[in-house]
């Protein structure tokens, strides 16, 4: 019994990790048709910058975790504003932005990485936080894995909560829904896209920020969490973020459970599998109406 | 460009090309393979995705497969044999993929073309591990150098006869029509289905046989070399900055991006990667129909490149 709650607990809180880095992405694709495939070095930025907070300057990676945001999110505005808005402005059709922006999110992942590697090489790095084990109900987990799914978790409810309360969240609701007829009810999309898409790279950024206090980073650490954020978007629904919560605890807990069962060799089997199977059976996404 | 004068053209291209071995030193010619083999690859992309406007990243898939079939055929299949079957196994999977996943579009049929490739990656990886008890496979007979040049050379000049009699024929109608509006062609009468599942194991063929050729090369093949998503990415990368569109932009960017590649990647191996970044992302935002757009004005240019 105790086993399958550690794997059910481990596999939460991976799935955890993974709503995040989903959410910010699929953010980005419902409202603007943007898929960036560099996401996952957004992340790979986030975790280097709290790890240099960590070991240069001695600043604690929970406090630090704002400041992540925010920088990330005033990257993300940058970027916007010198790649996509062009794309978004001059295509003509949405495929077109799409395969446009697929290509852009490559050369941003070529740019991204490399840098990264040329600033901090191919090394593995890494700091110990709030390492001691904690017991729950006899299952033993290390403090800072807790934390890190709170932290998800919490980051993922708290915009859930602003999508679904605020007047900005109505206005990325409706961008979503229907682009013409929003903006004919006076939202000004010159102002949402790049605030979407800023907090897209910020949700990226606190993910990395959060996964640098458990695991070892490297420049490449953010290109599997790109392929698993698609998978969980399209197992939760493009542009459904509620989806993309559900759909990461799902397969945090399919990966987990199928990996312990199986072989860990077969963890990106399983996630193909089951990103495949969902295409082919229900192609909205497994929680669609 | 007439079918006639394309294949002069392709013919003169050809010949001057598989005289490169008695002119060029063995660093050269290993330059001149890897300019060959992405040209391959990049005009069997553009056949099918170019014009229907589909973003296939399976070409890695296809690649690795062929490759597999040589490294498996090894000893019992001579190298020229193993070739066509190594496409003819990617045409078929292709085939099977494309009559499942090819009603989805755009990001969708993007991220499953990825999605299965790294599926078929990981499946022959673990297969090999857990049956075969090998990570890797050494071929042990590999052909002369210039055999192999000449056998690359030859699929990428079919690929290019292929592509330019396709463009020419209800098929390639087909395909353009389902770029521009895939309900439009599908009212008029276009069998969209069976077109897109045609061209897609067609393009399929050659990036397979290319894959079965340049397996030899290696000769210690693991599933991370032949199915690096690298050689998908930079294949969709020479066709788009080439022009998709087209068939000579993906030849002469496939070119330059080789050529770019081989000399700077030794030298700067991570500089080069941010640099061709950078290129890319410039290419995108202001030469959308890609370098061939500079030059053609011709009768296939789209109102939308």
């Amino acid at each position: 019994m105790s086993l399958w709650f550690e794997l059910a607990a481990s596999g939460l809180i991976t799935g955890g990790i993974y709503a995040v880095v989903a959410i910010g992405l699929n953010l980005q694709y419902g409202l603007m048709r943007i898929l960036n495939i560099s996401h996952g070095e957004f992340l790979m930025v986030g975790a280097y910058l709290t790890w240099l907070a960590h070991t240069v300057l001695q600043v604690n990676p929970l406090v630090f975790l704002p400041v992540v945001a925010l920088v990330l999110f005033l990257a993300g505005v940058a970027i916007y504003r010198l790649c996509f808005y062009r794309i978004v402005s001059t295509a003509p059709a949405v495929e077109v932005i799409e395969a446009r922006s697929l290509l852009v999110g490559f050369g941003l992942l070529y740019l991204v990485q490399n840098l990264a590697y040329l600033a901090w090489g191919a090394d593995l790095r890494g700091y110990t936080f709030l390492a001691e084990s904690v017991e729950i109900a006899g299952a033993r987990f290390s403090a800072n894995r807790l934390v890190v799914f709170a932290f998800a978790v919490g980051t993922s409810l708290a915009l859930l909560a602003v999508l679904r309360y605020t007047l900005t969240g109505k206005a990325v609701r409706a961008m979503m829904q229907s682009p013409t007829g929003a903006q004919l009810v006076g939202i000004d999309t010159k102002v949402l896209h790049p605030v979407v898409f800023g907090a897209g790279l910020a949700l990226a950024g606190v993910a990395g920020a959060l996964l640098s206090m458990v695991y070892e980073i490297s420049p490449a650490m953010g290109e599997p969490y790109t392929v698993t954020a698609l998978i969980v978007i399209v197992l939760g629904g493009l542009g459904s973020a509620l989806g993309s919560l559900l759909g990461g605890f799902l397969l945090g807990v399919v990966e987990t459970f199928g990996m312990h069962f199986t072989s860990p060799s077969l963890k990106m089997v399983l996630s193909y599998g089951v990103l495949i199977a969902v295409l082919l059976a229900r192609p909205k996404g497994l929680f669609a109406r | 460009m007439k079918l006639r004068n394309g294949f002069v053209l392709l013919l003169a291209g050809s010949l001057a090309l598989a005289a490169l071995p008695w002119l060029l030193s063995d660093f050269l010619l290993a330059l001149a393979l890897s300019c060959v083999m992405y040209a391959g690859l990049a005009v069997s992309w553009s056949m099918f995705c170019g014009a229907t406007n589909y973003l296939s990243l399976a070409t890695a898939a296809f690649f690795g497969l062929g490759a597999y079939v040589t490294a498996w055929g090894a000893g019992a299949l001579p190298y020229g044999l193993a070739v066509v079957a190594g496409g003819l196994v990617a045409a078929a999977f292709a085939a099977l993929v494309g009559a499942a996943v090819l009603h989805l579009r755009g990001a969708y049929f993007a991220v499953i073309t990825f999605g299965l490739g790294e599926l078929v990656r990981h499946s022959i990886t673990y297969y090999e591990k857990a049956y075969e008890g090998t990570v890797g496979r050494i071929i042990a007979e590999a052909p002369e150098s210039t055999t192999v040049y000449w056998t690359v050379l030859a699929v990428a000049a079919a690929a290019v006869a292929t592509a330019l009699v396709v463009r020419e024929r209800r098929l390639g109608l087909a395909l353009r029509g389902i770029g521009s509006d895939e309900e439009r062609a599908q009212t008029l009468g276009v069998n969209a289905r069976r077109a897109k599942i045609l061209a897609f194991a067609l393009s399929a063929f050659f990036a397979g046989a290319l894959g079965a050729a340049m397996a030899v090369r290696w000769t210690y093949i693991d599933p991370p070399t032949v199915f690096n998503p690298f050689i998908g990415f930079q294949t969709v990368l020479i066709a788009m900055v080439g022009g998709a569109q087209t068939i000579l932009g993906p030849i002469a960017s496939a070119v330059l991006f080789s050529l770019l590649t081989e000399f700077l990647r030794l030298q700067f191996p991570y500089l080069f990667l941010v640099i061709l970044g950078l290129l890319l992302i410039v290419l995108v935002l202001y030469l959308p129909g890609g370098i061939a757009s500079l030059f053609v004005r011709g009768r296939w240019r789209r109102a939308d490149a």
